[in-house]
């Protein structure tokens, strides 16, 4: 007896069925520019951190009788006004930057879920208190008022961080109390409420899970705007201040010399461009692949 | 709709005295105008006075933004110090600058951003739609003082190395004549929109492509209209609703200084001034430029609002 049914083509009814999560790293692995990108982008970082120990020279080893010197062997990525070795510091310098970044994104990430959380889920003055708060931010242009914290308080990195996670957590405060907003009236949370859950738990274990994916995608595009926004600051002089490096005080630091040596102007700039790049391609792949009505197998 | 206005402009009032009241205090706290004066206190003591004075550094951090509040309802913003003028007339002489560089590079940015939609949303999966999808890509990861150096780099070194020639200015503004204003403003105006391009043409495209698959296009096309008619007029129109928002953002922050830009090329806007002021610290003009921004930024996004709604007869004002 022969099978009426093509077994391969029951539609939906396949023999494997797969969870939320394994759809979501199928569709992300067979996103060609998000997997490549993050692999580009574990090389940039691990080269941050690991490739100055190759060279001999220190980040802040001066050696005047080697001033501005051209690409060589020695110094991959010449010298600096000062003869420091510009491959050294511009490792030192992406690191800096990359773990400014790392610490917004996580900061930001923080402060906003938190508080769009405590918004959505309480409503009422909460709300307004919290909704208000995030106007107050957006009303004024975000470079002047970075511009006015980030000078006294931004001078380190840490400070940095803080100064740029004090204002970027509100993208996420918003998605997040959207998404509470919503699920909150909803069958599981009542259920949840009825059999004496605290509001803690209801919005940790219920709601936010819910959140994850497009949280997760935020983190993703925090990343890039930090990086540029450090980068920037830096650059104009109110980010972070020499002797520690970074990808936008390098630039700053050679602006001078832009006629003579106008690649080294732009070496450090090209490692902001493509960091954000990258990140722009992940933030891409991982919004496909967590959006549930994506048709993208 | 007036009521609506009204309560916008209302509602908003609160919330731009609070970020003002914040603004003061976090630039008095940060900064002391007394730094240098302190070191050679006793032959400077007039100096030393003058200056508690005009600050009013004698009194709390907390109540000195009121004396400004008091001032600027009088339409009096204080003295910059930096640059010895009156901040009011310092606001108009910059912003004019600014304006002369910001209204060309957002009417090109606007134009080009609305051809650029077009053109890929109807080449859909083309080589050409790759291509621009491709450089709006890279144009997104590009911050504003990479591409100004760029350019800089370029027409600067680059440029006239090669052909002895050295066609724009890459740095302070010059007015002499046309032809040299043209030459200082091109590069600063192709910075501007190469960073705004982008983002516009990105969501343009998707927008197009949303509207040029929807039924009444269809509809359009299937009563004999021809495909310029159905594409500018039937699709473009409402295609184009979604991007106004973006557009008054833009035009709001490129009127209130692009600080990176202008400092870039030496341009005497807004920009500069503002970064002037916060090095000095000049507190007046920093509270008068964030004022200005401020008030654009809200102005615009009510603007926008009301196009919106304009152009959107479906949506309501209550």
């Amino acid at each position: 007896m022969t099978d009426l049914v093509d077994v391969n083509s029951r539609e939906g009814l396949g023999a494997e069925s797969l969870s939320f999560g394994r759809l979501a790293l199928r569709r992300f692995v067979r996103h060609r520019p998000a997997i490549v990108s993050l692999f580009l982008l574990i090389l940039m970082v691990l080269a941050f951190f690991f490739a100055g120990r190759l060279s001999n020279f220190a980040f802040d080893a001066v050696d005047v009788t080697k001033r501005l010197e051209n690409p060589s062997r020695e110094h991959p990525f010449g010298t600096d006004e000062i003869g420091r070795d510009l491959f050294v510091r511009t490792m030192l310098g992406g690191q800096y930057s990359v773990r400014v970044a790392l610490q917004v994104s996580l900061l930001a990430t923080a402060i906003g879920t938190i508080l769009g959380a405590i918004a959505g889920y309480f409503g009422r003055w909460v709300d307004t208190a919290i909704s208000q708060m995030i106007n107050l931010i957006l009303i004024v242009p975000a470079l002047i008022v970075l511009a006015v914290f980030a000078q006294r308080f931004g001078g380190s990195p840490v400070g940095l961080a803080l100064v740029l996670s004090g204002l970027l957590w509100t993208r996420i405060a918003r998605v997040v109390r959207g998404v509470v907003m919503q699920y909150k009236e909803q069958e599981f949370v009542l259920a949840a409420k009825a059999v004496g859950a605290k509001p803690g738990r209801i919005v940790a274990r219920h709601i936010l899970p819910n959140v994850v994916g497009s949280v997760l995608v935020e983190i993703t595009l925090l990343l890039g705007t930090a990086i540029v926004l450090e980068s920037t600051l830096s650059f104009l002089g109110l980010g972070v201040q020499p002797p520690i490096p970074t990808l936008g005080n390098l630039i700053q630091q050679s602006k001078g010399a832009i006629d003579d040596a106008p690649l080294r102007v732009l070496l450090p700039g090209f490692f902001v461009v493509f960091f954000v790049l990258f990140i722009n391609f992940l933030g891409d792949g991982l919004r496909d692949a967590l959006d549930p009505r994506s048709k993208r197998q | 709709m007036l009521t609506y206005v009204i309560r916008r402009v209302l509602s908003t009032i609160p919330l731009l005295i609070g970020a003002m009241y914040l603004v003061h205090v976090g630039v008095s706290a940060t900064s002391d105008p007394l730094a240098s004066l302190r070191l050679c206190l006793p032959r400077c003591q007039e100096g030393y006075d003058r200056v508690v004075e005009i600050y009013e550094l004698d009194r709390s951090i907390w109540v000195r933004p009121f004396a400004w509040f008091g001032d600027a309802i009088r339409g009096d913003f204080g003295k910059s110090e930096a640059l010895g003028e009156p901040v009011g007339n310092v606001l108009l002489e910059r912003g004019l600058n600014t304006a002369m560089m910001a209204i060309p590079a957002f009417l090109i940015s606007a134009l080009l951003a609305v051809l650029l939609s077009v053109y890929s949303a109807r080449r859909q999966y083309s080589k050409t739609d790759y291509v621009l999808t491709g450089f709006s890509f890279l144009g997104l990861a590009l911050p504003t003082f990479f591409v100004g150096l760029v350019l800089q780099v370029f027409w600067g070194v680059w440029f006239p190395q090669w052909t002895g020639m050295k066609p724009f200015y890459t740095g302070s503004m010059r007015t002499g004549s046309v032809l040299e204003l043209l030459q200082s403003i091109t590069l600063p105006v192709l910075t501007l929109v190469i960073v705004s391009v982008a983002a516009e043409s990105r969501f343009g495209r998707a927008n197009m492509l949303e509207i040029i698959s929807s039924d009444y296009v269809r509809t359009a096309r299937a009563k004999g209209l021809s495909e310029s008619r159905v594409i500018w007029k039937h699709a473009l129109r409402n295609a184009m609703i979604p991007l106004v928002t973006l557009w008054a953002l833009d035009f709001a922050a490129l009127l209130s200084g692009s600080v990176i830009t202008e400092t870039i090329f030496s341009w005497p806007g807004l920009g500069p001034a503002f970064v002037i002021a916060l090095t000095k610290p000049d507190l007046d003009l920093v509270m008068g430029i964030t004022i200005l921004a401020a008030v654009i930024a809200i102005v615009f996004n009510l603007i926008a609002d009301l196009l919106y709604g304009w152009l959107d007869p479906r949506i309501r004002f209550d």
